[in-house]
């Protein structure tokens, strides 16, 4: 773990802090690169952004897989059911990653499936352009991905949750609502909290998507570590893959204060 | 005071429940026998409204609750696998009806500790409040599980098979205990068990619950010494049950010749209570009956014999204060000896033929 995880870590902090010239870095310790990050607009725009969107991604996934979760994890009793329909989760998986990024084109876009179908219910006149290339696309390209991380991890917790633990507080007399506030919900808080480390681990660290659906005018953190390490700029680069590792790091500990995971699974 | 009036339950082809009416009286201790698969727990679930009968009513007070749903019926539940809440402490586990019911919540907290701390205290569970319900000892989780529901102060306490989960100390320790809360509350209890002894030495009045059927309804001791059906004799697991015919004077089984009391022609099963059996050698002009010893089985106060006669195995209670237990070897030739006074009788419907008799005697 020293070999493959501390000392590349404690390489790319050392690396940001390196001089860089337009065609060569030396070893020369300087905060450069770390002054023009957090100078430039662009630069911090993109952590800001980076912020944003997975704030909006988390909350949707949260608020699409909490329910599909809920469904497949307590209303379908029977167990082979229950397999076939999380099974079904991950079939869009079958297919690659920039498939299923890009296939959002054909259906956002100007001339895509929404707009086509909108106009000839005669709902709308003009085509929406907002759909395609911008953060909205970007977001719902994210969403589709990553929704599956939250329901695999819910589910799980909900199957789990004995079914005299309902009743009992059924006969206890509280109503469905109090039964879903008080017992199903906390109980499966454990599950929503893997859910969330998934979807923000990949989402804090994602570029294709934030690339193919917002025609390169999103850049998020990830967008920034591609281009510069594309241009040769390692300490640049590097700059960001620690600001990009920190967030992360303060993401997971927040999100494993809410539960004690090593008690509850 | 819960009426059930002709409930009936099946689960697609198998009947659980048939044409079940009993009726339980406030401030009463029923306990229901049954052994596994009797129906004794889906008769409870459906009084609690967490099943619906086929047909059938249960009355309460009156009232017709059978279609009421389970949050809104005032009765409670303490199930056999104790069903605590496992992210809640001990205090808020039992606080929980009394806070979250839709029917008149308390929302005072000092209310909701005194009841708490009340209840804690009555069922000794004192100091325990803060606790996880995952740290604490098995028959502590069902100490809670009884005060989570007493705390509500149900109209009727339906326990399904308390003690089940318990060991045999813990277990007689409850045994008491659960009649001293029941006492000091007031509160009727309707005790399901597959354990004889626990419904008899509990109820004040055992039901017993056979294949979907309620087939007694007796006193304890009078169930125990005078079981009205033959199924009842079976499920109280103290009578050896022979079957066979009445001939000249006397009951046929297989080849042996039993005495009878008395003359009667329309018998199908002789019955004997364990302990009425005494061992005598197999020479001795006593002897009613020839039997192979098998083996034995020392319990403490007692030594149960195992010998078979006809291929049937029979059980012989001596208790230790009576006769010191003597070691006889396998295939032993013994006699047997008792008292035809003392059998019971039954027809070939199962109902009890000698009670009226025995009886008078007493």
């Amino acid at each position: 773990m020293a070999l493959f995880l501390v000392l590349p870590l404690a390489m790319m902090v050392y690396v940001s802090f390196w001089t860089q010239t337009t065609f060569a870095i030396s070893s020369d310790l300087t905060l450069k690169s770390w002054k023009t990050f957090f100078a430039s607009d662009t630069y911090f725009g993109a952590l800001t952004r980076t912020l944003k969107i997975w704030l909006i991604v988390l909350a949707v996934t949260f608020a699409l897989g909490y329910p599909a979760a809920l469904f497949i994890g307590r209303y379908v009793k029977d167990k082979t059911t229950q397999t076939i329909l999380l099974v079904a989760c991950v079939i869009p998986f079958w297919t690659s990653f920039l498939i299923r990024v890009l296939a959002w084109r054909p259906m956002l876009g100007k001339e895509g499936a929404i707009n086509i179908v909108l106009q000839k219910f005669g709902l709308i006149e003009q085509p929406i352009e907002v759909l395609l290339f911008t953060e909205l696309s970007v977001i719902v390209g994210m969403v589709q991905i990553y929704v599956v991380f939250m329901v695999g991890p819910i589910a799980f917790m909900l199957a789990r949750i004995d079914d005299s633990l309902i009743e009992a507080a059924r006969d206890l007399g509280a109503s469905s609502y109090t039964i879903f506030r008080r017992i199903i919900f906390p109980l499966s808080l454990p599950g929503v909290v893997v859910g969330a480390i998934f979807v923000s681990v990949m989402v804090l660290g994602e570029f294709a998507t934030a690339a193919a659906l917002s025609g390169r005018k999103v850049n998020l953190l990830g967008n920034i570590i591609v281009t510069q390490v594309g241009s040769l700029k390692w300490a640049f680069a590097a700059v960001v893959g620690v600001i990009l590792t920190l967030v992360m790091a303060l993401v997971i500990t927040a999100l494993l204060r809410l539960v004690n995971l090593r008690k509850e699974l | 005071m819960m009426q059930i009036e002709q409930l009936s339950k099946s689960y697609g082809s198998s009947t659980a429940l048939s044409d079940i009416s009993i009726e339980v009286r406030d401030d009463e201790y029923v306990t229901l026998l049954g052994p596994s698969g009797s129906g004794k727990s889906t008769l409870l679930r459906i009084i609690a409204g967490l099943e619906k009968p086929d047909s059938g009513r249960v009355l309460l007070n009156g009232t017709d609750i059978t279609s009421q749903p389970a949050h809104l019926r005032g009765l409670g539940i303490v199930q056999q696998s104790y069903a605590l809440f496992p992210h809640l402490s001990v205090y808020d586990n039992i606080a929980f009806g009394l806070r979250f019911r839709k029917n008149s919540p308390v929302t005072d907290e000092n209310l909701v500790k005194n009841a708490v701390t009340e209840i804690m205290n009555l069922v000794g569970l004192g100091g325990l409040e803060n606790r996880s319900v995952g740290a604490i000892s098995g028959g502590q989780k069902q100490r809670v599980s009884l005060a989570r529901t007493l705390v509500t102060e149900p109209k009727i306490c339906l326990l399904d098979e308390p003690l089940g989960a318990l060991d045999a100390n813990l277990r007689s320790s409850m045994t008491t205990e659960l009649r001293r809360i029941r006492d000091s509350l007031g509160v009727a209890f309707l005790h399901v068990t597959g354990n004889e002894t626990e419904a008899l030495s509990m109820g004040d009045r055992t039901i017993v619950l056979d294949a979907g059927h309620a087939i007694s309804f007796a006193k304890p001791d009078t169930l125990f010494d005078f079981p009205d059906t033959v199924r009842a004799a079976k499920i109280l697991n103290a009578y050896n049950i022979f079957h066979g015919t009445a001939s000249d004077k006397s009951f046929q089984f297989g080849d042996l010749k039993l005495p009878l009391p008395f003359e009667t022609p329309n018998i199908s099963f002789y019955a004997v209570r364990y302990d009425e059996f005494n061992i005598v050698s197999s020479s001795s002009p006593d002897a009613l009956m020839h039997v192979n010893y098998l083996t034995q089985e020392f319990t403490g106060s007692s030594v149960t014999y195992f010998v078979e006669a006809n291929q049937q195995i029979i059980e012989v209670v001596s208790h230790i204060s009576t006769s010191d237990p003597i070691q006889y070897t396998l295939g032993e030739k013994l006699g047997l000896r008792w008292s035809s006074n003392r059998v019971l009788l039954y027809d070939a419907n199962g109902a009890l033929i000698n009670q009226g008799k025995q009886n008078n005697e007493k």
